[in-house]
């Protein structure tokens, strides 16, 4: 048999412990950050021309992080650690360094590196000055070596980023309901990309009719219309899309029927009659592109943002359909949303890079106004003098300070509780979850077998949090989502896959 | 300022609206600037802070009704608005006014017919006191429906409302002016069909030509450390108001287009909104630079800390102390024990009098420092001194007749302690102080269940009346003593509790108790004399615990019941029970039984109950005071312990309840009968019941059972010299089938009634396989306590252990809320002297109080009725 107390110690080495929050927050210097500054690109500007090629617009290169420094008041920068941090009232912080490259009249200058900004640096992350050092090395620190790290320092706090427990994002999710005494058959997705999440539903009403509803949409709207509108025009598309059953393709009868009644054959047709629901009363030319816009930015983002994908949303949509239809002649169950393969972490790093995005758009549209300032006073653009580094800093910063997160979210980053070393590492252990406390959602607090090995079936608190509130099992391991989705889709493809 | 005569009788309170006549008329200036202050830091006239409007800063006097700060009570101003603004506490009413009267000659849709009977069904559910609503909602759905008006044949149009402020007429906007307009012309006797008097209100004052500034005192400015002046939010707002009215003023002088006009309406509306209303749905709440929105008239009444819920119907207190609370029983149940620190800043106060100057001087002359001293005195003109060390010599030669003296709290004095949630009257109750050093309030643990008290970190309040009347009602009605039986049950809510019951069973199946013991067991109780021991064995006298106890019933009680402990034998054996579980009590001796819960125990105590009603109720605080301290004593001449080894039980016996399991498993009656059956369709369903259902209720019944047994096994084994034993029999803690989890076998888990489902697809647990409908796949637990728990088991048992922490957290915050409602719906009712509950109308809600106006913790119980059909049948002819 296994000698299970070398696992155990093992696994209770000083790192281990907290090495959730350390890996999180690694990954976020190490790809997070990049990722986001590619996602912007470019940071155009209203000057010049785009067809004569004389638009002036910044492009984005590499972000690096230093390591924690403070900026004394003589102007000296000095490396920092964490007891002066604590000592001292100040963020343990570094600095962000962006490469950019202006383009000014199609002439491209050098690449500058400049300071953006400081972010806060998680203690015995790659980034912070502890990293590597000898337990004696970190006790001339003034650091205690056991110390896990895993947590920020705000103005000599202290600051943990909970882990947040959410509902898996990009899968589709069944449900039933009752409206009007009726049964209905819902199948949701939340559509997750670059933050922005989308709820889009597919249910099935009264008489088999299936309607989808979806961000900026008022109401519902007809399957048959959408997917229509999508791309997918002949009956027969549509129906083969959906399902090879012919159960279910006899349900779909009812829904090609209901789009004749709609007048809705082509797939112009159904642009517009999506066209006048989405934008009432305007100009037959703006509804058809306030609708191709909706279609590509709010219906299910994560499959992308650009009218070639329309078609894989159609697609997409029918699984949807068919998913409701399986739950509505008992081929299969409504999903348990407490079941843990259904859950999804959001980690420090995760949460940084949530924080990271937004107030990186705020500094670029700060840059960008900055520029054209600059441009009509006449000027000379200097990338150095347009950036305003606090911009960042305080969107970064202040939330860890408060826990106030963006998107509305208060409680994210919390005081770390030192009332001993067991507090302190069972915090940088807890998962919190959304779910309002005020309400009884008993399902929701109930121990779930799924959680055996996962989270503690014993340490939850007591009173309104109690069961909401979680804290991971001794020897979990977190996995991470996979980015590279390249490398999914070839090996896919190796199987024989083929793309829509 | 006036002075206030005689209280007066309110008859009735008459609603209505105020005119823009009245504004002006009650106002002190005409407010026109928006500013507050000029450079200087003075008020400047006919603004926002002019001093006519009241003051604000001590020390100043009003300019309208030369009042100090706190004298004057403020005075209104007023806005005269440049175009009427829609009044949204109104907007509703508006809607269906516009919808009832006609569009072009403004009558009442209705025709003359039923325009009367309207009016006269309104008149008549006036004179019954009853609402108008309902009629009057009637008058609006009857009259919007009419498309032709009745008098002048006018088409009518459709009335749309935007919310929250905003009318449309068949698409067309309608102005406030022009609703104005409209409402000016229904005729007076139109008004009483939509239950408005006219002599009170009319139509168009609900659309605002002038809007009434609220006095400064209403909305003080705050100013901050920095010498700052903070303003209130009303002033923010009303800034808002001036600001947007004036530029309103100046564009229609200039002349501005129709658009422009329109917008600065629409904006000087959205501010006259959110002056009023901050949370109306439709619009933006107004914010503060900060980002924080605006507290303005309606914030300030709403919700849990408005005005209604947070400063009228409930208030902070003076004279009040808050504290951890710990036990400590040597103190009466009718004590409460509280720490020196809050004896001397809690006081009563006394007037001089000749008979008390002494006293009181001796207070004054301790001080504010020294326990028993005073804190203030008050001279006769009203003056108030405050005691100091250096000054308490000089005051105390001082103290004249007629003074009063605020004293510190000392032994004997009367106050009311309470304890959150105050569920029944028995949650605040009148104790005699005892004052102790440390920090924490001390009570006897008796007294813990009508409080619902524990120690651990609970808190309690303490507050101190202030005049005698308060004192003596407290003293006769709220006592500890006279509340020890409950009104809810008509049996007692204090008594023994824990480790009293444990002891007194323990002590009176004692059987030889030599001297030196009794007389130490009853040394706390006061008792001094033994009576003739119960047998001398080698010259040495031994008593019986049954003696002891004897001791500290009153004399000439007489009982007999069947105690706790007793097993329902199909034939009582009375006296000769086996169990000793027969009590019987003559002339305050106890003859027979053992006492347990159902003889001294909170809410069943049988002796507790009896000594109240027959000797009253210092006989019955006295008698839990003797008991308690004798039980505990008790307790200890035992020795009382619990621990692991306690729930040994022998081999054989480990085997026999596997055995017991094993066969509900697999053997013939089995549970992998039952699943074998239902998988070949054969399993009977029971009525209503789909098949599936049947198995799991049989199945839990199988595994029911398998505990049950399990336990008894076990129980076999321990017998009453086992303490977990004694203490469930007894009915001091726990219970048996506790003690058969500890020892036997846990049993299933389960969460909100069934066995445990969810989990994996197809199972609980990836350690079982799909489909498996077994005992130990959905949350059996066939091990004990002692034995431990295989992983799974405990995981299933955390499962089932979630459930009921969960269910404690959710009730606790719903019981809040149900109490709420019921206080909301049940507070002006009132027990009246002819014995009848009625409303504060007068109206008879019960006939009779709780419909048979008795009493149960006063009135006759059975008891007495047995008692004296057996005094008859006794009684000597």
């Amino acid at each position: 048999m296994l000698d299970r107390k070398k696992l155990s110690s093992a696994y209770f080495t000083k790192n281990k412990i907290v090495q959730h929050q350390i890996d999180s927050f690694d990954e976020f210097i190490g790809h997070g950050l990049q990722k986001v500054v590619d996602e912007m690109g470019i940071i155009e500007t209203e000057i010049g021309d785009a067809s004569s090629g004389t638009k002036t617009y910044v492009r984005l290169e590499t972000v690096s992080v230093g390591h924690p420094v403070v900026k004394e008041a003589d102007g000296a920068v000095d490396r920092l650690f964490p007891s002066d941090a604590r000592l001292r009232n100040l963020t343990y912080s570094a600095p962000i360094n962006l490469t950019m490259t202006v383009v000014q009249d199609g002439v491209e200058s050098d690449p500058k590196s400049v300071e953006i900004g400081v972010t806060p640096i998680m203690l015995r992350s790659k980034a912070c000055n502890l990293y590597g050092l000898t337990d004696a090395e970190i006790q001339s620190h003034g650091e205690d070596p056991l110390d896990p790290g895993g947590y920020f320092i705000t103005n000599g706090t202290e600051r943990v980023i909970m882990t947040l427990e959410d509902l898996a994002p990009n899968k589709i999710m069944t449900e039933m309901d009752h409206r009007y005494g009726d049964r209905v058959e819902i199948a949701k997705v939340f559509s997750e990309r670059y933050g922005y999440r989308a709820l889009t539903v597919v249910e099935r009403g009264r008489k088999s009719i299936l309607e989808v509803s979806f961000p900026s949409l008022p109401g519902r709207i007809n399957f048959v219309v959408l997917v229509r509108a999508l791309g997918l025009e002949t009956d027969k598309d549509l129906v083969d899309a959906v399902s090879d059953d012919p159960d279910i393709r006899e349900f779909m009868k009812e829904n090609l029927e209901e789009a004749v009644n709609l007048g809705v054959f082509t797939q112009e047709n159904a642009l517009e009659e999506l066209g006048s629901v989405v934008a009432t009363r305007q100009a037959r030319e703006y509804q058809t592109r306030r609708i191709g816009y909706v279609l590509d930015r709010y219906l299910l983002p994560h499959l992308g943002n650009s009218e070639e994908e329309r078609m894989v949303k159609a697609h997409y949509l029918a699984r949807m359909a068919e998913a409701c239809f399986e739950l509505a002649i008992g081929r299969r169950n409504v999903d348990d949303k407490d079941h843990y393969a259904n859950k999804r972490l959001k980690l420090a790093g995760n949460l940084m890079e949530d924080l990271f995005r937004v107030s990186f758009n705020r500094l670029a549209r700060d840059i960008k106004y900055q520029i054209e300032r600059a441009s009509m006073r006449k000027r000379e653009l200097n990338i150095m003098t347009v950036i305003r580094p606090d911009v960042l800093t305080q969107r970064i910063v202040y939330p860890l300070a408060t826990g106030n997160w963006v998107g509305g979210r208060t409680g994210v980053a919390q005081l770390l509780d030192r009332t001993d070393q067991i507090s302190s590492l069972s915090h940088l252990r807890r998962v919190i979850s959304p779910l309002s406390r005020t309400q009884p959602h008993f399902e929701a607090r109930d121990l779930h077998p799924t959680q055996w090995g996962r989270l503690c079936p014993s340490e939850t608190p007591e009173g309104p949090n109690c069961g909401l509130v979680k804290n991971f099992a001794q020897m979990v391991e977190l996995s991470t989502g996979l980015e590279d989705t390249e490398t999914i889709r070839n090996e896919l493809h190796a199987y024989g896959v083929s793309a829509v | 300022m006036k002075q206030i005569s005689a209280p007066k009788r309110i008859s009735r309170i008459k609603f209505g609206l105020i005119s823009p006549r009245e504004y002006r008329n009650m106002s002190v200036t005409r407010i026109i600037t928006a500013d507050t202050y000029d450079e200087d830091g003075f008020p400047i006239d006919m603004g926002l802070m002019d001093p006519r409007l009241g003051v604000i800063d001590p020390g100043l006097r009003c300019k309208t009704c030369n009042g100090r700060a706190g004298e004057c009570p403020g005075h209104f101003g007023h806005i005269e608005l440049v175009a009427p603004c829609v009044h949204v506490g109104f907007a509703k009413q508006i809607r269906n006014l516009l919808r009832s009267t006609c569009r072009s000659c403004s009558r009442l849709l209705l025709d003359a017919g039923r325009k009367k009977e309207y009016i006269e069904q309104i008149a008549a559910r006036r004179s019954q006191g009853q609402t108008i609503d309902s009629p009057v909602e009637y008058v609006f759905a009857e009259a919007s429906k009419v498309e032709v008006c009745p008098y002048c044949g006018e088409h009518q149009l459709k009335i749309t409302y935007e919310k929250p402020t905003t009318y449309y007429e068949d698409g067309d906007k309608q102005l406030p002016s022009d609703i104005r307009n409209w409402f000016e012309h229904i005729p007076d006797e139109d008004l009483p069909v939509f239950g408005i008097d006219p002599n009170n209100a009319r139509p168009e004052w609900m659309i605002l030509t002038v809007l009434p500034v609220p006095p400064v005192t209403v909305r003080p400015s705050i100013i901050l450390q920095t010498g700052q002046r903070s303003e209130d939010d009303l002033t923010h707002k009303l800034v808002d108001i001036i600001r947007i009215n004036q530029r309103f003023q100046e564009n229609k002088e200039a002349g501005a287009p129709q658009l422009i006009i329109e917008d600065l309406w629409e904006l000087l509306q959205y501010h006259v909104t959110t002056f009023m209303d901050n949370s109306v749905s439709g619009i933006p709440p107004a914010r503060h630079r900060s980002g924080r929105s605006l507290k303005t008239l309606s914030q300030r009444l709403k919700g849990k800390e408005g005005r209604f819920r947070g400063n009228l119907s409930g208030k902070r207190v003076n004279f009040s102390a808050r504290t951890v609370i710990s036990p400590d029983p040597n103190l009466s149940i009718n004590e409460v024990g509280i720490p020196e620190a809050i004896a001397r800043e809690l006081t009563v106060t006394f007037k001089v009098v000749p008979r008390n100057i002494e006293e009181l001087r001796e207070y004054v002359r301790r001080g504010p420092v020294n326990h028993p001293g005073a804190n203030y005195v008050v001279r006769t003109d009203g003056h108030r001194l405050r005691i100091s060390d250096t000054t308490r010599e000089e005051i105390a030669d001082m103290l004249e007749y007629g003074w009063f003296v605020d004293r510190h709290l000392k032994e004997g004095d009367i106050v009311l302690f309470n304890r959150q949630p105050s569920l029944h009257k028995m949650s605040i109750m009148a104790h005699e102080v005892r004052v102790m050093p440390g920090k924490t309030f001390r009570l006897n643990p008796a007294v813990c269940p009508p409080y619902n008290a524990d120690f651990d970190g609970d808190e309690m309040n303490l507050h101190v009346q202030q005049n005698e009347e308060a004192r003596a009602e407290a003293a006769i009605l709220m006592r500890v003593q006279e509340n020890i039986l409950s009104p809810r049950f008509g049996g007692p809510i204090i008594g023994g509790i824990h480790d009293h019951i444990t002891g007194m069973f323990l002590l009176t199946r004692e059987k030889a108790i030599d001297k030196n013991s009794a007389l130490e067991i009853l040394r706390k109780s006061g008792v001094r004399d033994l009576p003739q021991p119960d047998y001398i064995e080698d010259g040495t006298p031994y008593w019986t615990g049954k003696q002891i106890f004897s001791q500290i019933l009153p004399e000439g009680l007489n009982l007999e019941y069947n105690a706790e402990i007793c097993e329902e034998c199909d034939e009582c054996k009375k006296e000769n029970c086996p169990n000793d579980a027969y009590v019987v009590i003559s002339n305050g001796e106890l003859l027979c039984g053992t006492i347990d819960e159902k003889s001294i125990g909170a809410f069943k105590g049988k002796i507790v109950n009896k000594i109240v009603r027959e000797f009253g109720t210092a006989a019955g605080a006295a008698f839990i005071d003797n008991m308690t301290n004798l039980a505990i004593r008790g307790i200890m001449y035992h020795g009382f312990s619990f621990g692991i080894d306690d729930e040994d039980i022998p081999k054989e016996a480990v085997k026999q309840i596997q055995e017991i399991n094993k066969d509900a498993m697999y053997g013939k009656e089995s549970i992998a009968s039952l699943i074998d059956k239902y998988e070949h369709n054969e399993l009977e369903s029971l009525p209503g019941r789909s098949s599936e259902e049947t198995l799991e209720l049989r199945i839990m019944q199988i595994l029911g059972r398998v505990r049950d047994e399990a336990g008894d096994k076990a129980g076999l084994h321990l017998g009453i010299d086992n303490s977990a034993v004694a203490m469930a029999v007894s009915g001091a803690r726990g219970s048996m089938l506790n003690l058969a989890q500890m020892a036997a076998c846990v049993g299933q888990q389960s969460v909100r009634g069934a066995r445990i489902q969810r989990g994996y697809s197809g199972r609980t647990l990836p350690h079982f396989k799909k489909g498996d409908r077994g005992a130990e796949a959905h949350g059996f637990v066939q091990a004990s306590y002692k034995s431990g728990l295989s992983p799974v088991e405990y995981f299933f048992h955390a499962i089932g252990g979630r459930e009921g922490l969960v269910d404690t957290a959710v009730r606790t915050s719903q019981s809040g809320y149900l109490q709420r409602r019921m206080v909301n719906a049940l507070q002006d009712l009132e027990a009246q002297h002819d014995g009848t509950v009625r409303d504060t109308r007068g109206m008879i809600v019960q006939a009779k109080y709780g419909e048979d106006g008795v009493d149960p913790s006063r009135g006759f119980d059975r008891y007495h009725i047995q008692r004296i059909v057996k005094d008859v049948m006794e009684a000597p002819e």
